[in-house]
């Protein structure tokens, strides 16, 4: 038996080598998705709310905010809309799974462009509040000979960010499909003896495949696809706030 | 535009798809601004604002009615004033009243004692008058009796009459 772990599939291919894979559809049908969510939650507010709905979106527009400005500071209020924005992508993006879509999240570019953007924001807030000199000095500390280690230190910093969500979403896909694979080998080798058109069905039928995949993708998708959006969150806020810090 | 099968590596990495995801990012950034942050404030912010004017009409309303507390306090203190000088203008009006009324009765059982004792005097005095006259001749019918003759009452009246303011009265 021979189980092929592979990335998105393409769709199309645009011109100037530009492909669209599932990757890219799958993140807008989550976006069409969370938008459609957002305009029913927020029509027909009202000053003296009536509906659990409009309860519900004051709630996460008010969570939101506390988990920005507790992290980051209350100056940072402007910041929320981007934390909502990463994180509900990121969460919904990896329980897209659960559908039995490709995770857009399993794919690395995807993960590899929002930890691209926190890392031009870190650099920003760090050269913004000690000034280009600073900045470059700050690379050169303790002594000029750690430069090129600090130098990777800052890369790494995405670089394990994009890794982390990617590993973590896409191992659980590979998990379960090694796990729904060697579960298809034990069902044969249980019910595939029996004779006859039993044996046949035995085959066939995916008996074993039954409980232990749905427990599993419960951690790899629901889980762990919530606590890495949250994580990855969590790092951005902890990391732009803290270079954006006035030492 | 080719529709193509085939699928990427486990492992790739394309610029493309990297500014795609950012790029995805960003959108969503601007679409929860719009449709979810937006909205959601714009209503607690309007929520905030009536709450605030409730609270400046009832505080706006509590001070009215102190005010009008106050006045009615001054109207019912006002009322109990002119009561009370009301009041006091009668009983002063009355002591007055029954001061001169007291004066006056007295003034008249002064006069009428008065005229009272006059009559007394007079009375007396025409008793006593009586008297002397009923005395004298008394007197004169005596010493006629005791001289056996006649005593002529004009020419000895004066002389009986000192003898009786002598004797007294």
């Amino acid at each position: 038996m021979e189980i092929e772990v592979t990335g998105a599939k393409i769709l199309f291919e645009l011109p100037f080598g530009i492909t669209i894979t599932e990757t890219q559809v799958n993140m807008w049908i989550v976006m069409a998705a969370i938008t459609a969510l957002c305009i029913w939650l927020t029509h027909d507010l009202k000053v003296r709310p009536t509906s659990k709905r409009q309860i519900i979106a004051e709630y996460i527009v008010k969570t939101a905010e506390n988990f920005v400005t507790s992290n980051m500071g209350a100056k940072w209020k402007w910041f929320v809309p981007y934390i909502a924005a990463l994180f509900s992508l990121a969460m919904f993006c990896s329980l897209s799974s659960l559908l039995g879509m490709y995770p857009p999240t399993s794919d690395l570019n995807t993960t590899a462009g929002w930890a691209i953007m926190t890392f031009v924001m870190i650099t920003f807030y760090k050269i913004k509040t000690n000034g280009p000199l600073g900045y470059a000095k700050s690379l050169t500390e303790p002594i000029f000979i750690m430069t090129p280690m600090n130098i990777l230190g800052e890369i790494a910093t995405p670089l394990s960010m994009a890794f982390r969500m990617f590993g973590n979403v896409a191992s659980g896909t590979v998990v379960s499909a090694l796990v729904y694979a060697a579960l298809a080998v034990a069902n044969n080798a249980l019910f595939g003896w029996l004779p006859g058109i039993l044996g046949e069905m035995g085959e066939k039928l995916p008996i074993l495949q039954l409980g232990l995949p749905a427990i599993l993708s419960l951690y790899f998708d629901v889980f762990s696809g919530v606590l890495q959006a949250f994580i990855f969150c969590m790092l951005t806020m902890l990391y732009i706030a803290s270079a954006a810090e006035t030492e | 535009m080719i529709i193509m099968a085939g699928t990427l590596d486990f492992l790739s990495v394309n610029v493309w798809h990297i500014l795609m995801a950012i790029g995805n990012l960003l959108i969503l950034v601007l679409i929860l601004k719009k449709f979810l942050f937006k909205p959601v404030q714009n209503i607690i912010k309007q929520r905030e604002e009536e709450i605030g004017k409730t609270y400046s009409d009832a505080d706006k309303a509590l001070n009215e009615a102190k005010a009008e507390k106050e006045l009615y306090l001054k109207k019912l203190d006002d009322a109990k004033q002119e009561a009370d000088d009301l009041i006091k203008t009668a009983s002063d009006r009355a002591k007055a009243e029954s001061a001169e009324i007291i004066s006056d009765a007295r003034q008249e059982a002064e006069r009428r004692r008065r005229s009272a004792d006059e009559d007394i005097e007079l009375a007396r005095k025409k008793a006593a008058a009586e008297m002397r006259d009923s005395i004298s001749d008394m007197v004169i019918t005596l010493a006629e009796q005791v001289v056996e003759k006649e005593i002529d009452p004009k020419a000895h009246a004066s002389l009986i009459d000192d003898a009786i303011e002598s004797i007294g009265e």
